[in-house]
């Protein structure tokens, strides 16, 4: 980590978005508004936008406030400076995950879309060039997706693929970890903690409940459409890293066999709410929408691509047109890949793990403060 | 007593059986509620010397002044006591009811029932009433022994000195000038204009403080009236209100040489203005590290910004960032700022340094946006018409802001070498109180006021300075630009720190205070003074050795039955009537006039005159 104080702090979360952080001045309204802000003790988003605007880029990085906002976009329409904070928050999400990533790439991508969608087209050619070279024999009678792409050689690639990314990513979480921890108090913490906490990572992985939290009243519904894409993501990626073998099969079973309602489910679970998302960010009637940055539209549409080539993939097998089989499958996978290898761990798609790892940090701080007041209290009793 | 009594030369005056008037105001309700002043008014009647004795509900109306006339007339009194409200209040307003009935006005006495006995005691009635009774008898024992009185006339010399040549004196000079008052304006340095040579752009209205100064300065120029004396100081002074006989010593003369001027002048305006305050060495590591300036170097440098920049310059090195800290000598705080030599710090406020701040900030921000502008402040005191709008304007052009606390100053520190950056920790409290670091290329220190050199006059007209070192007012409010020397006025910083607006406001007020006192050919004052009964001084000299006021007391040699005697003199112009000698004298020969020791035995008599009825 750089050093403690950079006065340029603000100007680099204006090149990740932020929008007139500068003109805060500090008055509170947000954190008053903010629904989420009264649990997390550092009051948000007002504090953050302090050591913003006060260059302390260590205790911005030392900080989980960012993660604990959801945007509702309540202390935005209230402030009374019209500084923005919502979106300095959404900015600071953005240059956190920048900062996470140890490669520079992240960085690289939030700044400039067009290294962005430069990278996406560079891995989508590798993955069609990979076909290109190497794709088995076109049956052109009947659909046989897996001679053409036989499962095993694809799920080798997807865990390849996964190795990688996850490495990344776990490189990324260890550097939040270690910072919001704090490097040195980290090694004295006991390990129970670490453990104890684990199950609120992935109740909060599964169901982001917290958001429930969240006051405005757009939110309820926000959350059940976000909810349904997390639910999509996560089925689709378990159908396609761990039952490929079951999901890519060439007979095409009966049209309620769990096999096809699952994906079924999952590409519904992934479109109604990336179209949803697209049309709004499109509108901008919510303050929320009001400033979209390439990045957020980039994993929209690469999302909403996915599943959609995806389903065409479903449509023409089961429709039994085979050329138009393997090449709307060449074209999902050369979206699909470009997606997870440039959003998972370098761009937005990250937040699906920094988000419940941070509710995991926080439970741990936690933890371990309240097993220190434990401590004091029992050597004050001793010392008494 | 009795024997003293017979000697002095005011007995003589004292008619056989004088006749009072006793005067006692309900005040609605006010003294009424709690003192019975029906009751009071029929004692009164017992004490001797005493002819009438009257209940008013408001004595200070005009039936009730004219009771006091009409009784004046008819009773043929030739005393008169009002026991009524504070005499702060109403005291003049009677003294000036018998005079209009040709009665000498020092025969007159306010006895205060209101303060000192029904709002003190209102729990108490009979005891309120009880110690009215006794004050009432006090004043009608003394009033036996007043005489007539007369103010004493002295001549008024029709020229006013002005001492300082800043905003402040330019404008009495200029005012007093435009009434046809000779001015003689005492400057020390070589030019005038005081501070503002310094200032740039001035709030609250960003006029070019060089602009102002030229106006001023014009208007003191063209006047023939005003006369200029450039690097000259006040050596000596002495005399009082229309006398005062000065020694100007300066570099006047036709040939550039020292030369002493002596002349008499009626009264003296201070205008000596402020010193900005010098931080010591290493204070927020000042003269360590070039880069630490006060805000009044930082001026100079706004003035000599060059170009179209868009970083402000400094050394030839663009500063990418410059932090304000505020109260720098000001409102220092006790075990946490070292003492200045005399063992004092500055606990008070500058009050013009916040705004002076905002001032150069928003320019910085507004000239050069590539350099950024952190402020740290106790409180942010813009309290002047349009001053707030600096700090609003500052903070909308992306000032950013500090709080800390008087007792945790921030600490700067310097990084490595002359041109790198200093290093500010401060704990913030717009952060919760978090310890925050900053760096930045320059650090500006907010410096405060302290009194301008004017020690000659202090020391020699013993003119009293307050807790802060700055001249002390009479009152803050209903006398703020006269000091308790008589003659002496305070206009602008010398009083006090301000800004321009409001010592041109203060100067304004001290030229008409000015001009009032030369309204008469004479200095009118009030005969509360020492006098010395020369058949009693035996010229022991025991008088002067207690007063204090230089010049008030003198032995002068007199011849008494073909003898040189030494004796006491008293110039009335110069004493106070503190008293100091009366305790003193060996003879009890000096008395002060109006409060002489037989009157005070006469009011101690009178508190404890019984006065049951059934024992008269
Ligand atoms: C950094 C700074 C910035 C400021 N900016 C502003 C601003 O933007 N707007 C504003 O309204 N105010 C401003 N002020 C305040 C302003 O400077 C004062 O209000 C103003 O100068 C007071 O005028 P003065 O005549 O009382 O005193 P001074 O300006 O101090 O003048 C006193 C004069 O008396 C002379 N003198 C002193 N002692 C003697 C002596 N014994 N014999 C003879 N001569 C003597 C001195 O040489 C001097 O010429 C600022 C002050 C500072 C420190
Ligand atoms: S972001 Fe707006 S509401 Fe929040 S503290 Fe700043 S000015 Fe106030
Ligand atoms: S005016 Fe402001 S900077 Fe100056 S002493 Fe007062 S509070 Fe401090």
């Amino acid at each position: 980590m750089a050093g403690k104080f950079n006065s340029d702090l603000h100007l680099d979360i204006t090149a990740f978005g932020g929008q007139d952080a500068d003109m805060c001045m500090n008055c509170g309204t947000c954190t008053t508004i903010c629904p989420m802000s009264e649990d997390s003790g550092g009051g948000f988003p007002r504090r953050v936008i302090r050591l913003i605007q006060t260059g302390q880029q260590a205790k911005l990085e030392e900080s989980l406030d960012p993660w604990m906002c959801y945007y509702c976009g309540d202390c935005t329409t209230n402030c009374p400076r019209q500084a923005n904070p919502a979106e300095t928050m959404m900015a600071s999400r953005r240059y956190l995950t920048s900062r996470y990533d140890f490669t520079g790439l992240a960085k690289l991508f939030y700044k400039s879309a067009l290294a962005e969608i430069l990278a996406i087209v560079l891995v989508g050619l590798f993955v069609t060039g990979l076909f290109v070279a190497f794709h088995g024999p076109m049956v052109l009678n009947k659909v046989e997706l897996n001679t053409f792409a036989p499962v095993h050689a694809i799920e080798l690639g997807d865990w390849i693929m996964a190795a990688v990314l996850s490495f990344f990513l776990l490189a990324g979480a260890a550097r939040m970890t270690w910072w919001t921890l704090g490097r040195r108090n980290m090694l004295r913490i006991s390990p129970m903690i670490f453990i104890q906490q684990i199950p609120v990572f992935f109740v909060h992985l599964f169901t982001q409940k917290r958001w429930h939290k969240c006051g405005s009243h757009h939110s309820g519904i926000r959350w059940i459409k976000h909810l349904l894409l997390v639910s999509g993501y996560l089925s689709m990626l378990t159908l396609v890293l761990i039952l490929l073998r079951w999901f890519q099969t060439d007979t095409v079973y009966p049209f309620y066999y769990p096999q096809r309602l699952w994906g079924y489910y999952a590409t519904i679970a992934l479109l109604y709410p990336t179209l949803d998302f697209m049309i709004s960010r499109w509108r901008r009637k919510e303050p929320i929408h009001l400033f979209s940055e390439a990045s957020d539209w980039i994993f929209l549409i690469m999302l909403f691509l996915t599943a959609l080539t995806g389903i065409m993939v479903n449509i023409f097998r089961v429709g039994g047109l085979p050329m138009a089989t393997y090449l709307i499958y060449v074209i999902h996978l050369s979206i699909a890949v470009p997606m997870l290898v440039v959003e998972v761990p370098f761009s937005k798609w990250s937040h699906i793990m920094y988000r419940p790892l941070s509710i995991y940090l926080a439970g741990v701080k936690q933890a371990v403060g309240a097993a220190r007041t434990r401590e004091e209290q029992s050597a004050e009793k001793i010392a008494a | 007593m009795e024997s003293m009594k017979q000697e002095t030369v005011q007995d003589s005056a004292i008619p056989h059986t004088p006749r009072v008037g006793v005067y006692i105001c309900r005040c609605g309700g006010n003294i009424s509620d709690v003192v019975d002043t029906d009751h009071v008014a029929e004692i009164c009647r017992l004490i001797p010397g005493v002819a009438v004795s009257k209940v008013h509900t408001f004595m200070c109306s005009d039936p009730g002044q004219q009771t006091i006339s009409d009784d004046i007339r008819q009773e043929k009194l030739d005393r008169v006591v009002v026991a009524s409200c504070s005499p702060f209040l109403h005291e003049l307003t009677f003294r000036g009811a018998v005079m209009r009935s040709k009665m000498n006005p020092y025969l007159y006495e306010h006895v205060n029932i209101r303060e000192q006995c029904s709002w003190a005691h209102k729990h108490d009635p009979r005891g309120a009433t009880a110690k009215a009774i006794q004050l009432i008898s006090a004043a009608v024992g003394k009033l036996s022994h007043s005489t007539p009185l007369e103010k004493i006339r002295l001549p008024n010399h029709r020229r006013a000195m002005v001492v300082g040549g800043g905003p402040a004196g330019m404008k009495v000079a200029a005012d007093l000038a435009a009434c046809g008052i000779p001015v003689v304006l005492v400057e020390r340095s070589d030019r005038l204009g005081g501070k503002l040579p310094i200032l740039n752009r001035l709030f609250p209205n960003g006029q070019a403080a060089t602009e102002l100064a030229a106006k001023l300065e014009s208007q003191v120029l063209s006047n023939p009236k005003i006369e200029v004396l450039l690097k000259s100081e006040v050596t000596t002074v002495s005399g009082f209100i229309g006398n005062f006989e000065v020694a100007i010593h300066g570099d006047f003369g036709p040939s550039g040489h020292a030369t002493d001027i002596h002349t008499t002048v009626g009264v003296i305006v201070m205008a000596t203005g402020f010193k900005p305050y010098v931080p010591t060495d290493g204070e927020f590591n000042f003269k360590r590290h070039p880069a630490v300036v006060t805000t009044v170097d930082f001026n100079a440098l706004l003035s000599k910004q060059k170009g179209d920049a868009r970083t402000f310059q400094f050394d030839g090195r663009c500063i990418r960032s410059i932090a304000f800290i505020h109260c720098v000598g000001s409102r220092q705080v006790d075990g946490v700022h070292t003492p200045a030599v005399d063992g004092r710090i500055n606990t008070y406020c500058s009050r013009v340094c916040c705004t002076t701040v905002l001032n150069q900030a928003l320019q910085v921000r507004q000239r050069f946006p590539d350099t950024r502008v952190y402020d740290l402040h106790q409180d942010i005191r813009t309290y002047g018409r349009g001053h707030e709008e600096y700090y609003t304007d500052a903070s909308r052009a992306g000032v950013v802001f500090y709080r800390y606390h008087g007792q945790e100053p921030p600490e700067v520190t310097n990084t490595n070498g002359p041109t790198s950056p200093l290093r500010i920790s401060v704990k913030d409290y717009l952060s919760w109180g978090e310890e925050l670091e900053i760096e930045a290329d320059m650090v500006v220190l907010a410096v405060g006021m302290t009194p301008g050199p004017c020690e000659t006059l202090v020391d020699q007209l013993k003119l009293p300075r307050g807790e802060d070192r700055f001249l002390q007012e009479i009152h803050p409010k209903l006398r703020p630009v006269e000091i308790s020397v008589n003659g002496v006025l305070l206009a602008g910083t010398s009083q006090a720190p301000m800004n321009i607006q409001e010592t041109l406001a203060a100067a304004g007020a001290a030229a008409v205070k000015a001009r009032a006192m030369f309204t008469t050919e004479e200095v009118e004052l009030n005969p509360y003074v020492a006098e010395v009964d020369a058949h009693l001084c035996e010229g022991s000299g025991a008088c002067l050795t207690q007063c204090e006021y230089d010049g008030a007391l003198a032995m002068v040699e007199i011849l008494q039955d073909g003898h040189t005697v030494r004796k006491a003199h008293v110039n009335a112009g110069l004493c106070v009537g503190c008293g100091a000698c009366v305790a003193v004298c060996p003879t009890q020969a000096i008395n002060v006039s109006g409060w002489r020791i037989d009157q005070y035995d006469a009011m101690v008599d009178g508190l404890v005159r019984d006065l049951t009825p059934t024992t008269i």
